[in-house]
């Protein structure tokens, strides 16, 4: 018995004793990463193979880390130049001529040449079907290299925002000849050889990353030698992390919950900022399906939304109130329209006009028997749309609306949206490049949510109509006609609830500076970070 | 044993199909892309997804006779491999924990039978209460703050040092340690009841020797199963710990290929899951019998 324990203790001692033993090395080499000129971040999820033509699991911030586009997105939605210095566009919006800029490196030392794009591009179309949601490659017809720095794309069809969408992480950005597969690129890549401000340098799945400085990179190369990633799944691991200096950064409100944010920001320990809107958070109502078909109580829904409160207390504070569907500043988007002010009183009227009367000894309000009840699915996972669904559920009910909350995972809530089982939603719009474009354009497609909001409507035909017609028109001043019908029309029908502007959210310790936000959310703008 | 890793092949191919939404889709929802049913069909077609189901099935099987589970359909490597090498890790977090269980428990489940009454066991049946009612991933965080965060003894996250594996280790196993300490407590004092270790005091046969040659023989098949089960949990529990440490295992991997519907890794690791669990629970079998001649006998040749 006794040496039993002797064997176990000696065991246990033993164990402990190496560790504090090697504790002292485990310091050392933890400063060692994070000397001056090295960054180290956390992110939730491994950053993936980094190929740049296809979606998960490759992590945007890192596609957009390794490559680059032929144009970016500039302020206001001005297109820039980047891999391309200057381009054309047909008469007829059909043809859209490259040129590229002189003696841009790849990692590998390779030069950047118009036969180089042209087989990116024919790589990102033999994928089609994967990119069949993008219109910028579903209309494209060939693609030509006219010579060694010139880049010809043909489309099928006009399509206005081709170069806004050109400027997208993925699925255009350009790859080294040396890492294509022989089938191309949808089946994966030799290595992520890109010409963008990093090359990945090590990597170890559902580790870490670390990038370092692409030093022949064609623009200004970042400040930082080195940026590391950490993979850490958990938020309050990431905080911890962050707290005990194990990393500098978190990055992006898919790291940091409002709540947790909030907490590093109050300490004034941290660095902490806020970034511009950048997408919409709304709810979206859909006029398909059993009381909301009826614009008033669509309407009655929207006086009955207190934004106030749920920005105030299950938002923090991080975003700003939203009365439109995009944010003032999107391309075609800066038209008044009269917004819809929280007011129950008014809210009350509508339903009632409506016919949904609240009887005596009733919670709910009925008409002819029937109770009047809304279907709301939430994406179990999200905290924030979960509180803010919650909420809603209490508020109204005071209203007399019963509002049935389904908390599901988020495929089966997906799914759920598909079939137009909803009658609230919460949606967002796409943000930068993508709006004002994008999100109008999935109105008009089946089975999407906006496609259900806008169905019920009378003038759904003309509707579609116009989205249509807005995409291909190549006159300007038409398409601004056009939108702003088309943002017209959805505000008088109430068929979208914008709550807030969402925004991005970092914390970074102190040793952190010049830390800002990119124009597209999904981007780090690590090049112009520095560390003391 | 052939037939229970049969039936398993048969769960995991076909539960997975039962769960609504299909790879395809859930590869465009989760990447937020609004597609019409033409792409996915047409995609659907190239994978092979529209094809009978008990020609897939045929066709996984025979397959994964030889040990190749498909590609994963999100990142088009082979599962086989991407499992493996997950695998290594929570095996290691397992094993680590599993041998935490058993020593903790082991001392103090019988040190508190030994001295019955005493100060040890009255302390150690009031830590087992509260330690079996506290969720083990909270208790993780507790850990993490006080010992990485304030004291900065043990380091925060991560894997591949010993000293990085001692938290996650620890805090898995303290979900089954109040579990066997009493399991060892009672089945031991049960034991202690029986006319033969009455005769054997009588005897005069020393106190220790009483303890080891009989109370604890007497106790291990009982002890055995449980582990074999423990096993299992073990690698299933560790999910949310790798989440909680950043540890890369085979759980997170699993919670991410779940959301992406990704077929061929759940298989893959419901397979391989489902194979060590028999294993487990077969070595079980095989150490009862190894040290209770009874069962041999009830349970004829092995």
């Amino acid at each position: 018995m006794k040496n039993w324990f002797t064997l176990i203790l000696v065991l246990l001692v033993g164990v402990l004793a190496a560790c504090s033993n090697t504790e002292k090395e485990q310091g050392n080499s933890n400063s060692e990463t994070t000397g001056s000129d090295v960054l180290t971040m956390s992110w939730a999820k491994d950053i993936g193979s980094g190929n740049p033509h296809v979606y998960a699991e490759n992590e945007m911030f890192a596609q957009a880390m390794l490559y680059d586009p032929l144009v970016t997105y500039g302020k206001n939605g001005k297109i820039e130049p980047a891999l391309a210095t200057s381009w054309e566009t047909s008469e007829d919006g059909k043809t859209y001529t490259f040129k590229l800029r002189e003696n841009v490196l790849y990692s590998d030392g390779t030069t950047l040449t118009a036969e180089n794009v042209k087989r990116n591009f024919d790589a990102v179309l033999e994928n089609s079907a994967a990119h069949s949601w993008l219109e910028a490659v579903a209309i494209i017809d060939h693609v030509e290299a006219v010579d060694e720095l010139t880049v010809k794309v043909q489309l099928k069809e006009a399509y206005y925002p081709f170069l806004q969408e050109l400027t997208l992480i993925r699925p255009l950005r350009m790859l080294a000849d040396s890492a294509f597969l022989e089938d191309g690129t949808k089946n994966g890549i030799k290595a992520p050889v890109g010409t963008g401000p990093w090359v990945l340098t090590d990597y170890k799945k559902d580790s870490h990353a670390e990038f370092s400085r692409n030093e022949n990179y064609w623009g200004e190369k970042p400040k930082l030698k080195k940026v590391i990633v950490k993979v850490i799944p958990d938020s309050q691991a990431r905080t911890m992390a962050l707290q005990n200096g194990d990393i500098d950064l978190i990055f992006g409100s898919g790291q940091l919950a409002p709540i947790e944010y909030q907490t590093l920001a109050q300490s004034g320990q941290y660095e902490t900022k806020i970034s511009d809107p950048l997408s919409t958070r709304i709810l979206a109502i859909n006029s398909t399906y059993g009381a909301t078909k009826d614009k008033n109580v669509r309407l009655a829904l929207q006086h009955a939304l207190d934004r106030k409160t749920i920005i105030e207390h299950v938002l923090n504070d991080l975003e700003k109130e939203a009365q439109s569907l995009f944010a003032p500043g999107y391309p075609y988007s800066d038209i008044s329209l009269d917004p819809y002010q929280y007011d129950t009183d008014k809210s009350i009227e509508l339903l009632e006009k409506a016919g949904w009367k609240l009887e005596p000894g009733n919670e709910f309000r009925t008409k002819n028997g029937e109770t009047l009840t809304l279907v709301m699915p939430y994406n179990s996972n999200e905290q924030v749309d979960k509180a803010i669904a919650e909420y809603i559920q209490g508020a109204w009910r005071e209203l007399g609306i019963d509002v049935q909350l389904i908390g599901e995972e988020w495929q089966l809530m997906i799914a759920r949206a598909k079939k137009g089982e909803f009658n609230l939603i919460a949606n967002d719009t796409w943000g930068v490049p993508y709006d004002p474009h994008m999100y109008i354009r999935t109105m008009a497609g089946e089975q999407q949510i906006g496609y259900y909001a806008q169905k019920g409507i009378p003038t759904s035909d003309q509707l579609t109509d116009n989205i249509s017609k807005v995409i291909r028109s190549t006159n300007e001043e038409e398409r601004r006609k056009l939108y702003e019908n088309i943002l017209q029309t959805i505000h008088e029908e109430a068929i979208f609830m914008p709550i807030s502007y969402r925004t991005n959210y970092l914390a970074a310790n102190k040793r952190v500076q010049n830390l800002s936000f990119s124009m597209q959310q999904y981007e780090v703008p690590l090049n112009t970070y520095e560390v003391k | 044993m052939l037939a229970a890793i049969w039936g398993v092949t048969l769960v995991s191919f076909f539960l997975i199909r039962l769960i609504p939404v299909d790879p395809v889709e859930a590869y465009f929802a989760i990447n937020n892309l609004p597609v019409t049913e033409e792409a996915i069909e047409e995609i659907r077609e190239e994978q092979g997804l529209n094809k009978p189901l008990l020609f897939q099935y045929g066709l996984w099987l025979m397959n994964a006779v030889q040990l190749d589970f498909g590609q994963s359909f999100l990142t088009k490597t082979p599962v086989a491999e991407e499992l493996l090498s997950r695998f290594s890790v929570t095996l290691g977090l397992a094993a680590a924990a599993f041998f935490i269980v058993i020593a903790i428990s082991g001392i103090i489940g019988i040190w508190s039978v030994v001295k019955q009454g005493g100060l040890v066991d009255r302390f150690t049946r009031a830590l087992v209460f509260a330690t079996a009612s506290m969720p083990s991933f909270w208790l993780g965080f507790v850990l993490v703050y006080v010992v990485s965060l304030k004291w900065g003894i043990l380091p925060l996250m991560g894997w591949g040092t010993i000293e990085q594996s001692v938290l996650p280790a620890f805090t898995l196993a303290l979900g089954y340690i109040p579990y066997y300490i009493r399991l060892i407590r009672t089945s031991m004092l049960e034991e202690i009841e029986k006319p033969h270790i009455a005769f054997a005091r009588a005897r005069g046969v020393k106190e220790s020797i009483i303890i080891r040659r009989h109370v604890l023989k007497g106790i291990l098949p009982a002890l055995f199963t449980s582990l074999a089960m423990t096993c299992g949990g073990l690698l299933g529990g560790a999910a949310i710990i790798e989440a909680v440490f950043a540890i890369p295992g085979v759980g997170r991997y699993l919670v991410e290929s779940m959301a992406a519907r990704d077929y061929a890794v759940l298989q893959g690791f419901i397979l391989i899951i489902g194979t060590l669990y028999v294993i487990f629970n077969f070595l079980a079998d095989l150490l009862c019998a190894i040290v209770d001649p009874r069962a041999r006998l009830k349970r004829g040749d092995i």
